[in-house]
């Protein structure tokens, strides 16, 4: 396995658990971030990838564990971890969907505006200054996602994959260090999803560091310097993509046995459950 | 077969339910059946467009449901009085004469959207018909009352229905055009030019409506509710015809390319009703009364329409600020002995409300949905039972503030009349004045807040707020500075209210004040200026209007509710954003994500 990251972390992730009830469903899960780096996280379904987002942006509280940027544990507090310098998007789009894309994006400019109520109910000349500012900079953004010309769309009105786009634009509109994709490319076709991959590259050069869930993992092999694998809440393999990829454990995981195995131990089953069933059916019937 | 007595009631309800069934059925089917019918054949629209048109004429002209009453048979000119006198045609037999005229000569008029345009003037009139008919109907006992004095048999209410669902079946041949858009790039001259003559078209209008079938004083009588219906469904019919033809929205383009101007003669036009038929003392009371409401919707509109925050005890923070007025106003009933001027007795109002909207409002720091409208809900309630019980001797409990003295600047009394220029003002006119001034503040603050930062995390938090928090809003806060704010604007409201009245007692804030101000924000039209008014507007006027239908006045409200969300979930005037979302889709149905429910019952979460 690889060094984590080369370059200095920028999110560092300490052996954070999560606990619900009695369900475990992270444990000791630890992660570095490094400055410029795009970072996958992969596993199969219900591992407990969007958990640890949560744990990382602040909308769950971990039960054990930290979360570091630039060297600064993280608030419980998803504003103020927005604030420190951490974005994300969510799995299933959470635009705001009757506000255009502009607005969506001058949603994403909140945290980094300072109007209070008192300027936003006279309009005095700092606040339009602030708000043409932000105007600008939220349409430079749209503009970067390729969004310019449905600037005045309803969120709600606009096609799948632009809605994707459209959230990672309000999310690089809080200025973050670190973003956060959760299955950016989910339900796209090919083309979308290579659009994607090149606007993820694309954020990489503007200095912010990525972390991307995806099922996809094709796209993710292609993508990322660095591979996490999460399976039942646990960190199962992490390196470079091509150690990753074949490592017999990452398969097993996500695709199975190999079929010869598989199908032994169906035989197995069968043969151990077949009997039993058979005495109760019958049984039933009686 | 015996039917238990008691239970015959059961069989006899079965029955009219089956037969309204069965009725609804048929109505349904037969629209249907005649939609597709027509649907293929477009070159029927002149033909039915004329038969309409000559059905309609002929409907003005025939004898209407009538019936003697002590105040005269009803109505005027209506009944047999037709034959003395053939042409004289006016009130509703008027605006059905209009229409008739108006549908033959529109049909013969290329490039507008016939379709359109008809489809609004049929359903105007079938309105003024359905008015005119049921009225006397159930005013004057019953189906007996068809039958004219001489034993005519008065058949123009159903000639004239007929010729409004005909004309509204014009728009059925074929497909229905698209809304013509106007070029709104216009001179700067002409723009002005239109917006003045339609504003000021606007204000003679609702005077016209305001005072339509009332008595010299403008009050009302026993016809002016179904006269003042009459004209408000031919009103409203001829303002489809006018969007139809795409005049409407041309206007309201112009008007936003030209803001301030139209707010200036807006203002104007509203200072300028005193001056009109409408200015009486009688509806200077209620101008000022729906004043009160209006500011106080669009305070409760930055709660629910823009934050998504459902409160049902609002009309509480009006109560607190009327008190505090009253108590600072030098009332002999009031605890403190002192009377503030009432700029500073309507700050202190305001502070105080405020203060108590932020202690009401922090509950939604762990209560959504649901279960922070039960929240407020319980709120207004402890705050009508405090000042029924007259607490820390505040509110004069069953008692009430009485004598709570008018304001008055510079020596002038508010509540007495007076002159300008030769023309005496009603009394009240000075009140109906501040009024103007008050809601223009309130909607400077709205609009500017809806527009800001602020606005925009409100608006962010009743879309989505985990999406808001991941955003960097402290929602927290930004829910407190909602209900803050739209509580302060109450408290202003109230405190004028206090003036107003002069009594100030408990039961003027109860459950049912917070419903009729949601009413107005629902109805108008969430998060918008114009919506809270006009709704406002409506929810006073109508009872004025309908004194004779007050045992259904709340039976006619909720169904008017009911229609208007099931027609017309976006309310009379939408949101810009809502308006936008259903500029491009199909005429009819709205899709039900439309229907703007503040928030989902997700419970109390962390």
């Amino acid at each position: 396995m690889s060094a984590p990251a080369t370059k200095a972390p920028v999110l560092v992730a300490n052996e954070v658990s999560m606990v619900f009830g009695g369900l475990t469903a992270l444990s000791n899960v630890s992660l570095q971030l490094g400055e410029g780096q795009i970072l996958g996280l992969i596993g199969p379904n219900g591992a407990g990838k969007t958990t640890f987002f949560n744990c990382l942006t602040g909308l769950y509280t971990p039960t054990t564990g930290s979360v570091q940027l630039r060297g600064r544990v993280l608030p419980h507090d998803p504003a103020s971890v927005t604030v420190a310098g951490v974005a994300r998007t969510f799995q299933n789009i959470r635009l705001f969907p009757s506000m255009t894309s502009l607005e969506n994006v001058l949603v994403g400019r909140h945290a980094r505006m300072s109007q209070g109520p008192l300027a936003s109910l006279f309009h005095g000349p700092a606040y339009r200054r602030g708000e043409a500012d932000a105007r600008t900079r939220a349409l430079e953004l749209l503009e970067f996602v390729g969004l310019a010309k449905v600037h005045d769309e309803l969120a709600r009105n606009l096609p799948y994959g632009d809605q994707r786009r459209l959230e990672i634009a309000r999310a690089l509109a809080t200025d973050p260090s670190v973003l956060l994709l959760d299955e950016p490319t989910a339900g796209m076709n090919p083309q979308e999803t290579e659009a994607t991959r090149q606007l993820i590259f694309a954020i990489r050069e503007t200095g912010v560091a990525v972390v991307v869930i995806e099922h996809d993992t094709k796209f993710i092999f292609s993508l990322c310097d660095h591979v996490s694998v999460l399976v039942q809440g646990q960190l199962l393999v992490e390196g470079a993509p091509e150690v990753v990829r074949d490592d017999p454990r990452v398969i097993e995981a996500y695709l199975g046995k190999p079929p010869d195995e598989v199908e032994a131990e169906v035989r197995q089953y069968t043969e151990e459950a077949g009997p039993d069933t058979q005495v109760k059916d019958t049984g039933g019937n009686q | 077969m015996n039917i238990p007595p008691g239970w015959s009631w059961l069989g006899q309800f079965l029955l009219y339910v089956a037969a309204g069934l069965l009725v609804i059925w048929l109505l349904v089917t037969g629209y249907r059946a005649l939609a597709r019918f027509l649907g293929g054949r477009p070159g029927l629209v002149r033909p039915l467009a004329i038969a309409g048109g000559v059905l309609a004429v002929v409907g003005a002209l025939l004898p209407w449901v009538t019936f003697p009453l002590n105040d005269g048979p009803y109505p005027d000119l209506a009944t047999l009085q037709f034959f003395d006198a053939p042409f004289a045609v006016t009130g509703f037999r008027l605006f059905t004469l209009i229409t008739g005229v108006a549908a033959i000569a529109l049909s013969f008029v290329p490039r507008i959207p016939v379709r359109r345009v008809l489809r609004a003037l049929g359903l105007g009139l079938a309105g003024v018909a359905l008015v005119n008919t049921i009225f006397p109907l159930i005013d004057g006992g019953g189906f007996g009352a068809i039958t004219a004095a001489d034993g005519a048999f008065a058949f123009g209410g159903i000639v004239t229905l007929v010729a409004s669902l005909v004309l509204f079946f014009v728009s059925k041949a074929g497909d229905l055009e698209p809304l013509p858009r106007w070029n709104t790039k216009v001179p700067r001259l002409v723009a002005y030019a239109a917006l003045l003559v339609s504003f000021l078209v606007l204000l003679f209008a609702v005077a016209r409506l305001l005072n339509s079938g009332s008595d010299s004083g403008g009050g009302s009588t026993t016809y002016s509710g179904p006269i003042f219906l009459s004209l408000l469904v031919f009103f409203a019919g001829l303002f489809g015809a006018l969007h139809a033809i795409g005049f409407a929205g041309w206007l309201s383009a112009v008007s936003d390319d030209h803001k301030l101007f139209s707010v200036l003669v807006l203002l104007l036009a509203a200072l300028a009703l005193p001056f009109t038929e409408a200015g009486t003392d009688y509806w200077m009371t209620i101008a000022a009364n729906i004043g009160v409401y209006a500011a106080t919707a669009i305070g409760l509109n930055i709660v629910v329409g823009l934050a998504g925050l459902l409160d049902l005890g609002y009309v509480a923070f009006l109560g607190i600020g009327a008190f505090v007025a009253a108590n600072l106003s030098g009332a002999a009933a009031a605890e403190f002995h002192i009377h503030l001027p009432f700029v500073v007795a309507a700050l202190v109002s305001a502070t105080v409300a405020g203060v108590f909207g932020a202690i009401v409002g922090s509950p939604t720091l762990r209560v959504r949905g649901d279960y922070l409208a039960i929240v407020t809900l319980a709120f207004g309630e402890i705050f009508k039972k405090a000042a029924q019980n007259n607490i820390g001797g505040l509110t004069g409990g069953a008692n009430a503030i009485p004598g709570v003295p008018p304001i008055s600047w510079f020596g002038a009394s508010f509540d007495e009349s007076f002159t300008i220029g030769g023309v005496q003002l009603p009394s009240g006119v000075l009140y109906y004045v501040l009024i103007i001034v008050l809601v223009s503040v309130v909607m400077l603050v709205f609009a500017n807040l809806k527009n800001s930062r602020i606005g925009r995390a409100w608006i962010a938090i009743r879309e989505d707020e985990d999406a808001a928090r991941a955003m960097g809003i402290k929602t927290g806060q930004a829910k407190i500075l909602a209900f803050l704010i739209g509580a302060t604007l109450a408290g202003l409201a109230g405190s004028v209210f206090a003036h107003k009245t002069s009594t100030v007692a408990y039961d003027s804030f109860q459950f049912p004040e917070s419903v009729t101000l949601l009413a107005a924000v629902i109805l108008g039209g969430m998060g918008t200026i114009p919506g809270a008014v006009i709704g406002a507007s409506l929810l006073l006027i109508l009872p004025e209007k309908l004194r004779d239908f007050s045992d259904y006045r709340l039976l006619l409200f909720g169904l008017a509710l009911v229609l208007i969300m099931r027609f017309r979930p976006q309310g009379i005037v939408p949101d810009r954003h809502r308006r936008a979302e259903l500029a491009g889709e199909a005429e009819g149905g709205v899709p039900i994500e439309e229907l703007n429910v503040p928030d989902s019952p997700q419970g109390a979460t962390r």
